[in-house]
């Protein structure tokens, strides 16, 4: 079953403890990192990690790697997406 | 002043690349390494990482049973530096002391409770008796008979850098004549498990400055030195190995983790350095970088390398992939490294290193060859954007490192968060449960003034510093601001989630965001980026004696003018194993109840402030002796203080017979020196026991001084060995 967008929301909001944000504030395409958008910084990229190990199994060993999927909700639902049917 | 210049004489040291001075230069002239295979303990996740561990059996080595991990390392780096510098602490009396560097402290041993803990539901309190940073200090301290002034500083990776920085101070102040001073870390779940959770570490050990470093490698270890004023060493004959020159010490107040991406804060620390080596940067002949290995740190120290030094950066390398990170012993070991490359005028290599990287655009030193050197460098930067640099240089030349210039201090604000009120508190299983009559400050409704990021990211303790700091000074950018702020536990809770959550998982899904808030200088680092501070950033973890060393150390940044005003105080949270423990080894009883609290005042030079709460006149620290000698320590209080307008002794005490009715002698001797009746009073009825608890009671003595319109002698005795007492003046 594919993972929504508001899926990935939630679990980044309880992953990242983002008290004061719902998931509908967090526009699909909006940047996770830098001004803009949730302006999330290096640890909250960890957090990130964490959280696709505990939900998803997905693991991930270089930030490197995780870089280009944590651009926004919309790349990181389908790095899960793309990760989960291989 | 001449006389008091500090000098190097002894050196000790315990590395994973080998123990003593000439097993590790061996090592280093080999080239060979101490990295191999984590055993110490199981890592079922990261098991197959390069680790710089000592494999030696410490007590086979001449370490004391007793005692921390931690503890036995630091034990045998004093052993062997106050051997080499044949010093008799027999002929120094009160005037030889101790700073020791820790960050991780007994937290090896005291991960065992928590493992049998949570694996066999069993309580065994024993290991956690060494787990204060401070344990090391009072061993060593009452092994060898120190009694000046015995600190521990835990600034993470830069503490022992600091600690040595910290002893050139007070050596320059005239507060001690000797001090031995370094660092000591053992590896701990803690650290391992964090560094790897913060994917900071390369597996295949780190390679500094190289284009393709991907982390850093972790170590243990310890490294003291013996440094002592010119005089102290001419009088017994010692020969001086090298001199300290210079030293600083700033802070990124940028980032948790991440250092400064222009290397700001690094380049601050040389310079401040520099500055009191009272010498130009063209005068360095090698530096030892801090050189983890990660992407950032080596970037960030690079552009800092190339801004102070521009195009002709000295030869420079870092040493670490030799021994791993030791994390708060790096800076004392690199120490010792420097001195000995000045000894033998050799430069010591950069293992690991083979592809130069574009981005930094330099390049370290290969390969070991001869030097000519007179004054070289060592960097150590840590978490919360911590920074220190120092200068050592030949014993021949004619030092100008500046002396301090004392001058009155006053308070300009200071916020308090006291107990609000009493109640019980349960205590949950797993640990015995039970019921223990509390002292809390309660909810803290202001933390709802603080940014979103503050509050999802730190916790209770660390709101307590930001809102305290926040009452006692306004940010203000044309300030240079330095924080000094005590702890005793610091954020015990947030480092026992962290490793119980390791344990628990075998390592999976571990909290990153938590392992930068588990170190004790994350609360001065918080209050630093929230303040804008730039000067030293220091976390005294001295016991109940940590604010009074953060007052120290702070009162000293305003005398050598690298700070126009400093914050400076004391934290501690209650936590359910303050509880659990504490009723383990009866501490607590109806009179000595446990306490929480936060103080942090604002002081500035009494010349730039016109209405002053209140004038700080005098603050001194040591240890008692044991048997305790209260005719002794009235000496020592009367030598400082000018009792015509002191009417008031304020100690703490509420629930220790022994230390009560040591603090009653001494206030009365006090009164028979001075020849008329002094009032003493205890504060510790009000707050409960917390190691900060002095802080508050500096609060209760700003106001008695206020009220009185009389001096109060604020007098702190810590059951492990420590004593401090200030003076409170209207």
């Amino acid at each position: 079953m594919e993972i929504s967008t508001t899926d990935i929301k939630e679990k980044i909001i309880t992953s990242l403890n983002l008290q004061d944000t719902t998931a509908d504030q967090i526009a699909d395409d909006a940047p996770l990192f830098g001004a803009g958008g949730l302006e999330l910084d290096s640890i909250d990229a960890l957090e990130l990690v964490v959280m696709l190990e505990k939900n998803y199994g997905i693991v991930i060993k270089d930030m490197e790697e995780g870089r280009p999927a944590f651009q926004s909700v919309n790349t990181l639902a389908a790095f899960v997406n793309a990760k989960r049917s291989v | 002043m001449s006389a008091r210049f500090p000098v190097i004489t002894g050196l000790g040291i315990v590395t994973a690349a080998g123990c003593g001075v000439d097993e590790v230069w061996s090592a280093i002239t080999k080239g060979t390494g101490g990295l191999r295979p984590l055993s110490l303990f199981q890592s079922p996740r990261y098991g197959q990482m390069l680790v710089g561990e000592i494999k030696h059996d410490l007590v086979k080595l001449g370490a004391p049973l007793r005692g921390s991990r931690s503890d036995k390392l630091g034990w045998l780096a004093a052993r062997d530096a106050i051997q080499s510098s044949k010093i008799n602490f027999e002929n120094t009396a009160d005037r030889a002391g101790i700073v020791l560097g820790c960050s991780v402290g007994g937290s090896y041993d005291s991960e065992h409770f928590l493992t049998t803990l949570i694996k066999r539901g069993k309580m065994r309190a024993r290991p956690t008796r060494f787990h204060e940073c401070h344990s090391t200090v009072d061993l060593i301290a009452d092994n060898f008979g120190l009694f000046g002034p015995s600190l521990t500083l835990a600034t993470a990776c830069s503490s022992s850098a600091l600690a040595i920085a910290t002893a050139a101070d007070l050596i320059m102040a005239g507060e001690a004549d000797v001090m031995l001073a370094g660092g000591a870390d053992s590896l701990s779940l803690m650290t391992w498990g964090g560094f790897n959770a913060l994917l900071l570490t390369d597996a295949a050990g780190c390679r500094p400055f190289d284009a393709m470093r991907s982390g850093m490698t972790l170590g243990e270890g310890a490294a003291m030195l013996v440094i002592e004023s010119e005089a102290s060493a001419q009088k017994r004959g010692a020969k001086i190995i090298a001199r300290l020159a210079g030293w600083g010490a700033s802070c990124d107040a940028h980032h948790a983790t991440a250092p400064h991406p222009e290397g700001s804060g690094a380049l601050a620390a040389m310079q401040a350095a520099l500055r009191r080596a009272n010498l130009n940067a063209t005068a360095i002949d090698y530096i030892n970088a801090h050189g983890t290995g990660t992407r950032d740190n080596d970037l960030a120290e690079g552009k800092a390398l190339k801004k102070l030094f521009g195009e002709t950066v000295p030869p420079f390398s870092s040493t670490k992939r030799f021994f791993g990170h030791a994390l708060a012993a790096s800076g004392a070991i690199e120490a010792v490294i420097c001195v000995e490359a000045l000894r033998r005028q050799e430069l010591p290599p950069n293992p690991g290193f083979t592809t130069p990287d574009a981005a930094i655009g330099l390049t370290p030193i290969t390969t070991l060859r001869p030097a000519t050197l007179t004054h070289v460098m060592s960097n150590s930067f840590g978490f919360g954007g911590n920074n220190a640099a120092l200068i050592f240089s030949k014993p021949e030349i004619t030092p100008r490192t500046l002396a301090p210039r004392p001058s009155p201090v006053v308070i300009a604000g200071l916020g308090v968060i006291g107990p609000g009120t009493t109640s019980w508190r349960e205590i949950q299983p797993p640990l015995p449960p039970g019921k223990v009559l509390v002292h809390e400050c309660g909810a803290l409704a202001e933390a709802a003034t603080l940014t979103s990021n503050q509050r999802r990211r730190t916790g209770r303790l660390i709101h307590m510093a930001l809102l305290t700091a926040r009452r006692s000074h306004a940010p203000d950018p044309a300030q240079r601001v330095a924080v000094a702020i005590g702890t005793g536990m610091g954020c015990l809770d947030t480092a026992a989630q962290f490793i119980e959550n390791m344990i628990a998982k075998d390592e999976r899904e571990p909290m990153p965001a938590h392992f930068p808030n588990a170190v004790h200088n994350a609360i001065a680092a918080q209050v630093a980026i929230d303040q804008g501070a730039r000067g030293l950033n220091s976390a005294p973890t001295c016991g109940d004696i940590s604010f009074e060393c953060a007052l120290w150390q702070g009162i000293s940044q305003l005398a050598n003018d690298e700070a126009d005003c400093v914050l400076t105080g004391a934290v501690d949270e209650l936590n359910k194993y303050i509880l659990a423990i504490g009723q383990r080894w009866e501490t607590w009883n109806e009179k000595n109840r446990p306490g929480e609290g936060a103080m942090i005042a604002s002081l500035v030079r009494a010349e730039n402030f016109a209405t002053p709460l209140a004038r700080v006149t005098a603050v001194r620290l040591g240890r008692w002796r044991k048997p305790f000698d209260a005719e002794r320590e009235a000496d020592w209080i009367v030598a400082s203080v000018d009792f015509k307008s002191v009417a008031i002794i304020l100690s703490g005490a509420g629930g220790w017979p022994e230390l009560e009715e040591k603090y009653a002698a001494v206030a009365a001797m006090l009164a028979s020196r001075v020849g008329r009746p002094l009032e003493h009073q205890t504060y510790k009825q009000h707050c409960g026991e917390f190691h900060s608890a002095s802080a508050f009671g500096f609060s209760v003595a700003v106001e008695l001084a206020r009220e009185k319109k009389c001096a109060v002698l604020l007098y702190t005795l810590s059951p492990h060995g420590g004593k401090a007492f200030c003076c409170v003046q209207p």
